[in-house]
Formats: structure tokens, sequence, C-alpha cells
């Protein structure tokens, strides 16, 4: 009989408390989620109302689609900054595991980096060429929206691979040139489902947040937008309840009873469920309105919360997977005491000089989207 | 052997090289050219130059184009790839490191948000602050820098890191500073030559080609006395690289210089004398000399560094220095994870032990290709010589596995060519002496020259006193394989290293100094030597 075969740790000590690799893992990946979706889900949105706008009759569609075009790229750029953090910090506390599900993937892992690029450049000939209208960039657009959806499934079948070691072995002899995918995962396709769906109802709440400051120059554009972001977020969060119930009949019992058993995880998959109930009731009573009212900015901040939550429960949740082969509080630590107090006070210099430079900018006489 | 090894038609290590020249051909264009950037806007602006402050406000686009997209994403190209390729090492690295990318991170983070908003705002800011942006960018930039070359220069200096496991050791390393000096003037040489990307075709034409060049001449002028630094604080084993018995490495050298001069020749000639003829020809051949300079770069740094990926830690298959006598004493198959094949005695497990031990540098066939490498050899021959294979030009970690896995390896390395046959004749006898040279003693022996020269050995010997020597081979040095090839072959060679040991020379070889099994311990692993396997 095949043992399950687990790459034993590094022999280094980790250099930090694992509560604060936990930390941070959960705080950038949550950025990293909010910037996916605004960069994925806002390139959906785009997509459909640049179509959409094609027609005369739609100014607004139109109009929406250019001011998008232009942020697209740097929803890009963030996406794949604060991913890189998330990629850090989780490889610290499970890279035997996520090396091995990589490798196990290796050629279409790899694919990610100018699949990218594709997308990337993409959008950027897209917030060059929005303006004119052309059907070249419509389908270029579509080309980096696809592109994108391709690279979530590569990311969605990679993350649950590293948490499936009795898969690997066979997929690694099947295919050792890395061109696996994990489709015996169950839980893959809802799991994908869910995400994609998640990002066009982030995003729509971003937008609906969005409109509300369109308001106060063009009240008539800004209620339009709110009023359509809301139900798209209604009608994406509605089917987000149905794909994450398909998600959780998908994965496998024992995992799914952590949530029963385990309080923690339980306490935050209840809260995770209230969050989005009452995200969903602000934004809707915020924007049904005649005149949508400051609700919709907390139905907003809800959304993210829900979103954080989601993510310390997928925490959870891949804890619960792991058990048997991880135990992370028997980890040998030894905090590079110096190195952490350096760390934090550069990123605090950091998020500072950023706020002074988009500071800077808010004083220009333009604001940046306009004035490229 | 923790990990599955990902088998690619290629050497893992060469697709490393591939994303990593072009990542930092970008990465230091990314740091140079924002220098290049605030600098120029900030004289443009000084002397309410509108020709040259349009060419910046051009030149920032393209710039932001390029290292915003293909620069950032193929620094995560770079990541991706070092995981699968060496997940032990990369493993280490952030275990030692995390901390030093976290920071980087911070700085990475501050410069992408400085290059879009720079990119963005010339008309919604003023100069002045239109200009605090830029240098924070430079800064940022410059920082980031600053902090991964801790990092990739540790992998082969590791200094007192390897005694302390000291954080701060590790980082400012004994090639830090010679590495940063050197890594800043490529940036400046980059500068020029992608300065020359948006040249402007009338207006101020001239201003920024002579401006361009003299960003160029500045680094090339800084970049030899940062390379000799660096060099002389290279250790021994890598120095050893350099003395040009490698065929690779005398290619790099020369190359590198080559390119780099052919770039300032162009820069002086087409930039500062005849900038009319910086035609956008001139400025490809330019690009293509830049990224020649950094390939034969990053060719170099990575060859010093072999065998290993990080010093003394981890050998360049992702096997760690630690594991190997354990490795060498239980076999592979009793220790690794992810094997294809079950049957010890296969080919099939052969080959699956060629990719985990020989992959990351060599394929079966194409670069550094292991066919024609080992072309003449046979099974038992092949099994023998891998307990030696660290003494090959020294550039190879040692055989990490059992007497077992030797046998099922060189079953596998004999099967890549079919056996030699010869008709051996007195026509061609020391045409097939000279092959079987090349299969059973040039890896690590010349006749006449500075490489382990077998001269003074032979020099006025028969060739049946030649032969005579061959059974002793074996016992002559514990670094020396037994020799078995069949007796034509083995009158042949006799032949061929009398004549050649007898053929009147200029110059008596001096033999070089090889990092070996022997002396790379010495050199390398003050903690514990290996003990050679015998
Ligand atoms: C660290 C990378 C590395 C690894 C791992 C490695 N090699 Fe090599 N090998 C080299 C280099 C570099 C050369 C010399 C350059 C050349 O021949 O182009 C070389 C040369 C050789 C040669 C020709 C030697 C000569 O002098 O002509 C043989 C044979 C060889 N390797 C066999 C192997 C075998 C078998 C393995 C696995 C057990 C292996 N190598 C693992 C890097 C490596
Ligand atoms: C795996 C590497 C290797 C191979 C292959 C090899 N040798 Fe050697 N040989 C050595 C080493 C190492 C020494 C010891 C040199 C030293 O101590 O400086 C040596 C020493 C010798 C010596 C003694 C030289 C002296 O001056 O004392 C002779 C003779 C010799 N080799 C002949 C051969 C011949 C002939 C072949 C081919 C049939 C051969 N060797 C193949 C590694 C090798």
């Amino acid at each position: 009989m095949q043992t399950i075969p687990i790459p034993h740790v590094d022999p280094l000590p980790l250099p930090g408390p694992v509560w604060l690799f936990t930390a941070l893992l959960l705080v950038v990946f949550t950025l990293h989620v909010v910037l996916m979706n605004s960069a994925l889900g806002g390139g959906i949105w785009t997509l459909w109302n640049y179509l959409r706008g094609r027609h005369s009759e739609h100014p607004y569609s139109r109009r929406l689609a250019n001011e998008l075009a232009g942020m697209l790229p740097t929803f890009l750029a963030f996406t794949v900054t604060l991913g890189v953090a998330a990629l850090l910090f989780v490889q610290v506390l499970f890279g035997n595991f996520l090396y091995a599900s990589s490798i196990l993937i290796g050629s279409l892992w790899l694919m990610v980096i100018p699949l990218v690029m594709v997308a990337y450049y993409g959008y950027y000939y897209f917030s060059y060429r929005a303006e004119k209208g052309t059907g070249i960039a419509g389908c270029v657009l579509a080309v980096s929206v696809c592109v994108l959806l391709g690279i979530a499934f590569i990311f969605v079948n990679n993350m649950t691979l590293m948490l499936a070691p009795e898969r690997w072995l066979a997929m690694y002899r099947a295919h050792p040139n890395g061109w696996n995918l994990n489709l015996g995962e169950r839980s893959l396709v809802p799991r994908y489902l869910h995400i994609v769906n998640g990002a066009i109802a982030l995003f729509s709440a971003i937008l609906a947040h969005l409109g509300m400051r369109k308001m106060k120059t063009d009240a008539e554009y800004g209620r339009w937008l709110v009023q359509r972001a809301a139900l798209v977020f209604a009608a994406c969060t509605g089917g987000q309840f149905l794909l994450g119930m398909w998600l959780l009949l998908a994965i496998p019992r024992e995992i799914a009873m952590t949530l029963l058993r385990d309080p923690l995880a339980g306490g935050v998959f209840g809260l995770g469920l209230m969050s989005v109930i009452l995200a969903m009731l602000l934004i809707l009573l915020g924007s049904l309105a005649e005149k949508p009212s400051p609700l919709v900015h907390a139905g907003f901040g809800m959304s993210v919360v829900t979103l954080f939550l989601m993510v310390c429960l997928r925490y959870l949740l891949r804890l619960a997977y792991l058990k048997p082969y991880v135990d992370l509080g028997g980890l040998a630590v030894q905090p590079q005491v110096g190195v952490i107090v350096l760390f934090l006070l550069l990123f605090v210099g950091g998020l500072a000089t950023v706020g002074y430079m988009l500071w800077l900018v808010a004083q220009g006489r333009r604001p940046v989207a306009a004035a490229r | 052997m923790n990990y599955p090894h990902w088998q690619l038609a290629i050497p893992g290590g060469m697709l490393i090289a591939l994303v990593a020249v072009l990542h930092v051909f970008v990465s230091h264009f990314a740091v140079g050219g924002g220098f290049f950037l605030v600098v120029t806007e900030s004289i443009a602006r000084r002397r309410g130059d509108g020709e040259l402050l349009s060419y910046c406000r051009r030149h920032s686009k393209f710039f932001a184009l390029l290292t915003l997209v293909f620069g950032a994403i193929s620094g995560v190209g770079i990541w991706f790839t070092i995981g699968l390729v060496s997940p032990e090492a990369t493993s280490t690295l952030i275990h030692t490191f995390v901390w030093a990318w976290a920071i980087e991170w911070v700085f990475f983070f501050v410069e992408i948000a400085a290059a879009i908003i720079y990119a963005k705002t010339w008309d919604s800011l003023d100069g002045r602050e239109h200009l605090i942006i830029g240098w924070i960018y430079f800064v940022a930039a410059w920082m980031s820098l600053f902090v991964i070359n801790g990092i990739l220069t540790f992998m082969l200096t590791p200094g007192r890191w390897i005694e302390t496991h000291n954080f701060w050791d590790g980082m400012f390393n004994p090639t830090f500073m010679p590495s940063l000096v050197a890594r800043t003037a490529v940036s400046f040489i980059l500068a020029g030559i992608f300065g020359y990307i948006t040249l402007p075709k009338v207006e101020g034409r001239e201003k920024v080609a002579r401006w361009a060049a003299m960003w160029m001449v500045a680094g090339a002028v800084v970049l030899p006395l940062g390379l000799m630094w660096y060099f002389s604080r290279l250790p021994q084993f890598s120095q050893f690289y350099l003395n040009g018995l490698i065929r690779g490495v005398r290619h790099a050298v020369r190359g590198g210089v080559g390119f780099t001069l052919a770039a300032l020749a162009i820069a002086l000639i087409c930039g500062v004398w005849k900038p009319r003829w910086m035609r956008p020809g001139v400025v490809t051949a330019l690009v293509v000399c830049g990224l020649g300079m950094i390939g034969a770069g990053e060719y170099l740094r990575e060859f010093l560094r072999k065998p290993w990926v990080i010093n003394q830690v981890i050998y360049a298959n992702d096997i760690r220095a630690a594991q190997v006598e354990a490795l060498q004493a239980k076999g592979v198959s009793r220790t690794a994870n992810f094997l294809l094949a079950d049957d010890v005695t296969s080919e099939a497990y052969g080959q699956n032990l060629f990719h985990l031990q020989c992959g990351s540098c060599h394929a079966a066939g194409g670069y550094r290709g292991m066919r024609q490498r080992v072309d003449g050899w046979d099974a038992d021959f092949a099994a023998d010589i891998l307990q030696h294979i660290h003494m090959l030009r020294g550039t190879m970690p040692p055989y990490a596995g059992d007497a077992q896995d030797r046998k099922a390896l060189g079953k596998y390395l004999a099967s890549l060519n079919p056996a030699w046959q010869f008709q051996v004749t007195d026509a061609n006898r020391l045409e097939v002496g000279e092959k079987v040279f090349g299969a059973r003693c040039g890896h690590c022996h010349t006749v006449n020259g500075n490489y382990r020269p077998l001269r003074g050995a032979f020099e006025k010997a028969t060739p049946a006193q030649v032969a005579e020597v061959f059974p002793a081979l074996g016992d002559m040095s514990s670094n020396m394989p037994a020799f078995n090839a069949p007796a034509d072959q083995a009158a042949a060679l006799a032949a061929y290293i009398s004549h050649e040991a007898n053929r009147p020379i200029l110059h008596t070889p001096i033999p070089e100094q090889m990092p070996t099994g022997s002396n790379h311990s010495q050199l390398m692993r003050p903690a514990s030597p290996r003990q050679e396997v015998r």
C-alpha cells in the first residue's frame, strides 16, 4: 500500500509567530480578493456596458464603460501586488502543500504568468481605445476577461489540490510534466462559480458605492448606477446562496461538519450569513428609494466585512482539510523581532507615502482618471 | 526528494534563467529608468525646456507600460518558477527572508502606486508635485533592488549566516555591496539604452541622444569597478570557474564584455557623435546588446554558484547537503516521496533518478544535453563514474543515491546512445583513441592542457606501457573510475595517449586548480565534510 506522501516542513524555524503570519495572510488576501473582484467583476461589468453602450439609446452604459476602462489596469496592478503578498505569507505556513500541488499542475500554473500579461496589456489597450467605441476594443476586452476567468480556474485548481494530498501521487504518475487539473475534485466547479459570481457581486457593491459619489456631480447618472448596481448585487448575492449551498454539499462531510462542530468556524459562518443578509438589505433599501440614501455605503461596507469573514472561513476550512497533516502550533518558531518591527514601521511608512501621493493627486486640478 | 519533480523538456535551471534574464532586463530598467525620468524631468523644468519635457512625458508612458506590466509580472514569474523548479530552496529562502520580502513588498507597492500616478498626472499636478512622485518612485524602486540584492547575493555568499543563522548576516553578506554597485551601474546603462526607444524624431533629438549616452557611459565606467570588487569577494570555488577551463563561462565572459562594449560604441557613435544615425534598427541592436549583457551576467552569476543553489546548504538539484549522506546510505527509493517507478532495477527508475538528480541542469538532449555527453559510456562505467560526478569540472553536486541507484541510472545513461562498435585499423586508430579518451578520461583530464594533464604521467611511454596502467586506474585515485573498456578500444586509447603525450608542444601544461570533490568540501562546507563514497 502506498502511503500518502507529504513533503516535510522546512528544517529552519518560522521567523515569526504563526498568529502574525495568519493575520497578515488573512488581511492581504482579503484585499487581494477585493482588488481581484474589481479587476474581474469590473471587467465583466465593463464589457457588458461597453457592448450595451454601443447602441445610442444607452448613453449611461457607454459612459460607465468609459469611466471603468481607465481603472481596470490599476485594479489588475494591485490585484497582482496584493496577490504577491498573499502568496508570500501562505508559503510560510503551507509551503510544503502549495509547492507540491503547484508542481503537479506546474505547466498550467506557470501559464498564469503570460496569461496575466495578456489580460493586463489587453486592459491597457482597452483603456486607450474605449472612448472610440470600436469593435476591436470590445474584443480585446472580452479576451482579457476570458483570460482572467481562465486564471481564476487555474487558481481554484491549485487551491483545492493543495488540500488533497491523497490525490497527488496518482496524479503525478499520470502526468509528471505538470499538465494536470484537479478535475477529480467534487467541489471544483461550485467553488469556481462561487468565486466568479462573488466577484461580480462584490464589484456591484463597489459600484453602488461609487454611484452614490457620482450623484453629487450628476444626480441622474449616479442614481442609474446605484440602482443598477444594487439590482445586480442582489441577484448575484442570491445566486451566491445557492452556489454556496452547492459548495457545502460538495465538500467532504467531515469537513463540512466542522461548521457545526467547531464553535469558531460555526461562529464565523453564522456571522458571515448575517452580514451578507444585512449587506443585501442595506443596499436594496438604500438604493430603491427615489433618492438613494447613504445606507448604500453601509451596505458596501458590510459586503467587504462579509468577504473578510468568508476569507476567514476559507482559512478555517483549509485547516480542517489539512488537519491530519499539519500542526501549525507545533512548528518551531524563532521570531526575527528586529526585522518584524522594521517591516511594520516601513509598512506604515509605505501606506503613509501612498496616502500622501493620493492626497497630492486629489489636490491636483483634475482627477487622475480623466487626466490620462 | 521531498517534492514531486516537475518534468520539463528543458533543464529546470534553464527555465529559471530564461524568466530571470527577461525580468532582470526590465526590472533594472525600472530602477535606472525611473531615475533617468525624474532627473531629466527636473532639468527640463528648471530650464523650461518644452522639448525635453514632452520627451519625458512620452517616455514615461512607455516606461509604465513596460515596467508595470512586463517587469512586475515577470517578477512574479520568477517566484512561480523557482517554487516549481526548486521548492526546497525556495522554502529555505522564505524561512530565512520572509520579512525581507515583506519589506521589499512594501517598496514594491509604493513603487507601483507611484509609477501609475506619475504616468497619469502630467497634466493634473504642478511640476514640483509631479517631481515628488517621481522621486518617491525612484527611491522605492531602488530600495526594492537593495533588499532583493541581499537575498540574491546570499545564495552565493551566505557568509557568516552559515554559522549564526542570523538574518542580518545573511542579508549584508560579503557580496552585498559590490553587487549593489554593479546592479545600480547596470540600471544606468539600461536607462540609457531604453531612453532611445522613445527618441524624438525631430525636436530635441540630439539633446536626448547625447543625454541618454551619458547615462550609459556613467554606468559603463562604474560597472567594471563593481564587478572587480564582486569577483574579489567570491568564494574560491567560484573563482576557479573563471580560469577559462569551462567553455560556457569563457563564452559568457567574452559575451558580456563584448555586448557591453558594443552598446557603448553604439552610444558614442550614434548617440553622441551622429544622433542622426540612431535609427530604429540601431536602437534595436542596442537593445539586443543590453539583453546580451544581462544574459551573460545572469548566466555567470548562476554558473559561479554551481553546484549549489544556496551555497553550502542546498545543491542545484534541490537536494540538501545534509541529506546526501542519508541518500547514499539508504538510497533514493526509500527516501523520496514522489517516484514514477517502483521497480528499482528498471530503466524507468533510472530515468526518474536522472530527472531528480540531473534534471535541473541537464535534459536528455538539447542544451547541455546528456546524450552527447555520455556517448561511449556502458552501464557499468556509468554506474562507476557516477560516484565521481562532482569531479567532472567541479560543477556538479555529488551523486545522492546508493549502489542500486547508480546501477539504475547507469543503465539509463547507457541507453541514451547505441553501444560503440569499432573496426579499429591502423588508419583510424588515433581517431578512435581520441573518441575513447573523450568518453572515458576527457571529463576529468586533458593530455597536454591545463586541466589535470596526463602528459607528466605518460611522457615517453609507449602504447603498451600506457595500456599497462589501465587496470590500476581504479585504485590509483579514489576519484577515478575503474577502467573497463573493451580491448580494442583500450588499445586505441593507449595509442592515442602515447601519441599525444610524446608530441612536441610549446608550453608545458600547468595544472590549474579545480574545485573537486575533496576541495569542494574544504572550500565550501566547513561543517561536515562529505564522506567519499567508495
Ligand atoms: C548543478 C547543475 C548540474 C547537475 C545537477 C548535474 N550537472 Fe552535469 N554538468 C553540469 C555542468 C555545468 C557541466 C559542464 C558544462 C558542460 O559540459 O556544458 C556538466 C557536465 C556534465 C558531463 C560532461 C562532463 C565533461 O566534462 O564533459 C556529464 C557526463 C554530466 N554533466 C553528467 C551529469 C549527471 C549524470 C548528472 C546527475 C547525476 C549531472 N550531470 C548533474 C551541471 C550539472
Ligand atoms: C572522474 C574523473 C576521472 C576520470 C574519468 C579519469 N580520471 Fe584519472 N584521475 C582523476 C583524478 C581526480 C586523479 C588524481 C589527480 C590528482 O591527484 O591531481 C587522477 C589521476 C590520474 C593519473 C595519475 C596522474 C598523476 O600524475 O599522478 C593517471 C595516470 C590517470 N588519472 C589516468 C586516467 C586515464 C587514462 C583515464 C581514462 C581512462 C582517467 N584517468 C579517467 C580523475 C579521473
